[in-house]
C-alpha cells in the first residue's frame, strides 16, 4: 500500500517500483560481511534486516555494518527464521552446516542465496534438489558468482559460437604462499573460525576455490566431468590441518575430449588465480575480473601469400598480441550475482546458478575430493543424473 | 716477385666483392609492441642491418613528441601551456601536414579536435556522459587549425584551451620514419605495418610483389571476417580508417571515435571504413578520417582526377546492405 502511495507521487516516480528485498545473513565472517558490503550498494534492492553468527564479536561487527540501526542480531538461525519479516536469506556459513540451515530456510519459504559449495556431499546435493522440487515460485540460488560476470558470460558466449574452436584443455589455478588461515583472538575459537582447514567441516581448497572453476566449465559446456585423478598432501603448513594445502586434479569429460585441470596450492603465489581455456582457434586467459584472448599463431601466418593487413587500429594490451575480451575491468562477480538475485525473486525465475547447477558443482567437488582423499579414480554415477 | 704477390692478391679481391654482390637477400621479420598496437617490419637484406633495438628507440622517441598517453610527452606540454611550446622535427613535421591536410579537405580533419574527443568519451580519461549541445558549442571556440600557428619550430595556441590531438596521422608517420630507418641502411625491398597502416617499397625475391589484405568489417577479433580484398599496392603507403572497431553506444545509437570538427559532433554517415593508397603514410593516413567525414560521394569526387591518392570504400547503402567502391588510382591495386 505504501508503495502504491510513493508511486502516486510524481516528483519521485524515478524510483522503482519494486520495495528492496527484506534480507537477513547467517554466517557473518568474511563472506558474511563482504556480501554485506555489496548489499550496501545496492539500497533500492536489499535492505539487510537481521544478521545471525554463532560468534558474539562477529555479530557485534556485523550489525555495524548494517546502514541500518533498527538490524536485529541472532545467534540461533532458527529464531531469525521465526522473524516474519524476513523474506529473504543468505547463507554464508562452514561449508558443513549448507545443507541444516538451507533446508530449514527452504522449509520456512524463503528465498535463498546459499554460498558455495552447495552442500557438503553428494546425497545432501540430491536431497536439496528433492526439497526444492515444486517450489517454483521460491528462488535458490547458489553463490556460484562468475556466471553472472558479464566477463565470463562472454566468454562463455565465445566458446558456445566456436571461436575458441574445439576447446580440449582447461588449466586453472587458484594459489596462495601463506597458511590460508583467519586470525583466532582465543585459542578454543580455533575450529569455529579455521573451519576450513578441518574435514569435519570443509572441502578444503577444492571446495572453496576450485568449485568456481569447476563451476564455469560444467555451466559453458553444460555438463560435468565423468573421471576425476586426484593428488596431493599437506605439503607446506604441518600445523594440524586436516584439508590438503597442496592439490591438483584432472578431470575427464569424455563426451566433450576434454581434459580439465585445477590445483591450488599454499606455497606459491605467483600464477595466483589462472584460468585459461586452450583450443584449436585460440585461447582465453582470465583474471577474476578481465580476459585476453589470444588467436593461435598458426592462424596468423595461415593468410598464406598475404605479407601484412591493413585495417582500423586494433587496441592490443600486451606484446604477445592478445585482445582485450571486454575493454574495461568488470566490477567484483558477486555484485552482478545479487543485482540478478533480486531480479529472479521479482520474477520467480530460475536463476542460472540454480540447485541443479549446484548440485551437479558440489558433486563435482565431492568426487574430486574423494579422488584426492581415498588415492583413488572417482567416476559419475549414473544415479546422479541431474 | 712483385707481380707474384699482387696476382693473388688481386684474385682474392675480386672473388671477394663477387660473391658480396651474389650473397642471396635474406627475409628478416621484427614484430612488436607500440602505441597501444603492435607493429611488424619485413625487409630484405643481406644481413639484419636493422633490429628491434633501433624500431624501439625510434618509436619511443616519436612517442615522447607526440604521444598523448605520455603526460610529459611535447604534445600533453603543449596542451597544457597557455601560448604554445617549442616542439622537435617530428612534432612540426606533422603538425605542418596535418594543417596543409585540414586546408585541403575543408576542415572536415582538423589536429585541435581533442576537446571534441575527450568530451566524447574517446580520450584517455573517459567524461561519465555524453556533451550537451551547449558543451559543444563552447569546446568549438577551441577547435580550428587556425588556432595554431608555426614560427620556427615554435608552436603558438592563439587560445589556452586550444589542445592538440594529433593520433589520426602519427600513426603513419611513424610508420614513413621507419621506412626511412630501413632506406638509410640501403634496404629497399620491405613492408612496414603498424596498427593496420603500412608502407611498402620494392619486392620479394623472384619479383614477387608485397600483398595486402584489406580487413573485414565485422569488428569482431574474436571471429575475424575474411579478408574483405587483397591487394598489391606497389611502392607506397595504405592506410585505413574505419568506424567498425572503435566507438561506443549511446541512448541505444553506435557512436564513431571520427569527430566532425565544424558541427563537433561525432561523423554520422554511410562510411563504414576507407582504405587509402598515397606516396607516403603521413599523407594517406591524414587524408583517411577526413574522407570519412567526407562521406561516400564527395570522397569520390575528391578523388575522381588523382593519379597519386586513390582509396576502396566499404560503405552502407539506404538499404541497409554493405557495398564498396574504388576509386580510379586505386583500380590497378588489384
Amino acid at each position: 500500500m505504501a508503495g502504491g502511495l510513493v508511486l502516486s507521487n510524481s516528483l519521485i516516480a524515478a524510483k522503482p517500483d519494486t520495495q528492496p528485498l527484506k534480507i537477513a545473513v547467517i554466517g557473518c565472517g568474511d563472506r558474511g560481511t563482504g556480501i554485506m558490503h555489496i548489499l550496501n550498494g545496492l539500497p533500492d534492492m536489499f535492505r539487510i534486516i537481521a544478521v545471525c553468527d554463532v560468534l558474539d564479536f562477529r555479530l557485534t561487527s556485523a550489525q555495524k555494518l548494517t546502514k541500518n540501526s533498527t538490524t536485529k542480531a541472532y545467534t540461533d538461525y532458527r529464531k531469525l527464521l521465526d522473524d516474519g519479516e524476513v523474506e529473504a536469506v543468505i547463507v554464508a556459513v562452514p561449508l558443513n552446516m549448507h545443507y541444516p540451515i538451507a533446508t530449514d530456510v527452504i522449509k520456512s519459504g524463503r528465498h535463498l542465496y546459499l554460498e558455495k559449495t552447495m552442500t557438503y556431499n553428494i546425497e545432501q546435493a540430491l536431497e536439496l534438489v528433492k526439497l526444492m522440487h515444486g517450489r517454483s515460485n521460491q528462488v535458490l540460488q547458489v553463490g556460484h558468482q562468475y556466471r553472472y560476470s558479464p566477463l565470463y558470460y562472454r566468454v562463455k558466449e565465445m566458446v558456445n559460437n566456436g571461436f575458441l574452436g574445439k576447446v580440449t584443455q582447461v588449466d586453472c589455478r587458484w594459489d596462495r604462499n601463506g597458511d590460508w588461515r583467519r586470525q583466532v583472538p582465543q585459542p578454543g575459537l580455533e575450529r569455529a573460525i579455521n573451519w576450513r582447514m578441518y574435514k569435519q567441516y570443509s572441502g578444503g581448497l577444492m571446495a572453496e576455490l576450485l568449485s568456481h572453476q569447476i563451476d564455469f566449465i560444467n555451466w559453458v559446456f553444460d555438463t560435468h566431468p565423468q573421471e576425476f585423478f586426484a593428488t596431493g598432501g599437506i605439503d607446506v603448513f604441518k600445523d594440524g590441518r586436516e584439508t590438503y594445502d597442496n592439490i591438483q586434479v584432472m578431470m575427464r569429460y569424455p563426451e566433450l575430449g576434454l581434459i580439465g585441470n585445477f590445483g591450488a596450492m599454499c606455497g606459491n603465489a605467483h600464477d595466483g588465480y589462472l584460468f585459461k581455456i586452450k583450443g584449436t582457434l585460440g585461447s582465453v586467459s582470465l583474471l577474476t575480473d578481465q580476459g585476453m584472448f589470444f588467436p593461435e599463431k598458426k592462424l596468423l601466418n595461415e593468410k598464406g601469400t598475404i605479407d601484412g593487413v591493413t585495417g582500423a587500429t586494433r587496441i592490443v594490451w600486451n606484446k604477445e598480441g592478445g585482445t582485450p575480451i571486454l575493454s574495461e575491468p568488470t566490477k567484483d562477480g558477486t555484485w552482478y550475482a545479487f543485482k540478478d538475485f533480486y531480479k529472479k525473486v521479482q520474477a520467480k525465475e530460475l536463476p542460472d546458478s540454480n540447485v541443479l547447477t549446484g548440485a551437479r558443482t558440489a558433486i563435482s567437488v565431492h568426487l574430486a575430493n574423494q579422488s584426492l582423499y581415498e588415492k583413488k579414480i572417482s567416476t559419475w554415477d549414473k544415479n546422479y543424473m541431474l | 716477385m712483385k707481380n707474384k704477390l699482387l696476382f693473388p692478391i688481386g684474385v682474392f679481391i675480386i672473388i671477394l666483392c663477387a660473391s658480396s654482390r651474389q650473397r642471396p637477400l635474406q627475409r628478416f621479420e621484427l614484430k612488436g609492441f607500440a602505441q597501444g598496437t603492435t607493429y611488424s617490419i619485413i625487409y630484405y637484406a643481406t644481413d639484419s642491418v636493422v633490429n628491434t633495438t633501433q624500431t624501439e628507440s625510434l618509436l619511443k622517441r616519436f612517442d615522447r613528441s607526440v604521444s598523448l598517453y605520455d603526460p610529459n610527452s611535447l604534445i600533453s606540454q603543449f596542451n597544457r601551456s597557455a601560448t604554445g611550446i617549442r616542439i622537435d622535427e617530428p612534432f612540426r613535421v606533422l603538425v605542418t601536414r596535418a594543417i596543409q591536410i585540414s586546408h585541403a579537405t575543408g576542415r572536415l580533419v582538423d589536429p585541435t579536435v581533442k576537446p571534441l574527443v575527450d568530451a566524447w568519451g574517446f580520450g584517455v580519461v573517459k567524461p561519465a556522459r555524453d556533451p550537451t549541445g551547449d558543451e559543444i558549442k563552447s569546446l568549438l571556440q577551441n577547435v580550428g587549425v587556425n588556432k595554431i600557428y608555426l614560427k620556427g619550430d615554435y608552436l603558438y595556441k592563439r587560445r589556452p584551451g586550444v589542445q592538440l590531438d594529433l593520433n589520426g596521422i602519427a600513426q603513419g608517420y611513424s610508420v614513413d620514419l621507419l621506412a626511412l630507418l630501413l632506406e638509410r641502411y640501403y634496404i629497399n625491398n620491405y613492408l612496414i605495418e603498424l596498427g593496420g597502416e603500412l608502407r611498402v617499397k620494392g619486392h620479394k625475391p623472384g619479383n614477387d610483389p608485397f600483398k595486402v589484405g584489406i580487413e573485414g568489417i565485422s569488428g569482431n577479433d574474436f571471429d575475424p571476417e575474411p579478408l574483405r580484398k587483397i591487394i598489391e599496392p606497389g611502392d607506397g603507403a595504405i592506410t585505413t580508417s574505419g568506424n567498425y572497431r572503435k566507438h561506443h553506444e549511446a541512448g541505444g545509437k553506435q557512436v564513431s571515435h571520427l569527430m566532425n570538427p565544424l558541427t563537433g559532433f561525432p561523423i554520422q554517415n554511410e562510411m563504414i571504413s576507407i582504405t587509402v593508397y598515397a606516396r607516403d603514410a603521413i599523407t594517406a593516413d591524414g587524408f583517411d578520417n577526413g574522407f570519412m567525414a567526407m562521406g561516400l560521394k564527395n570522397t569520390l569526387a575528391f578523388l575522381e582526377k588523382r593519379k597519386n591518392m586513390g582509396a576502396y570504400i566499404v560503405y552502407r547503402k539506404a538499404d541497409g546492405s554493405v557495398a564498396d567502391t574504388v576509386t580510379t588510382a586505386f583500380k590497378n591495386k588489384n
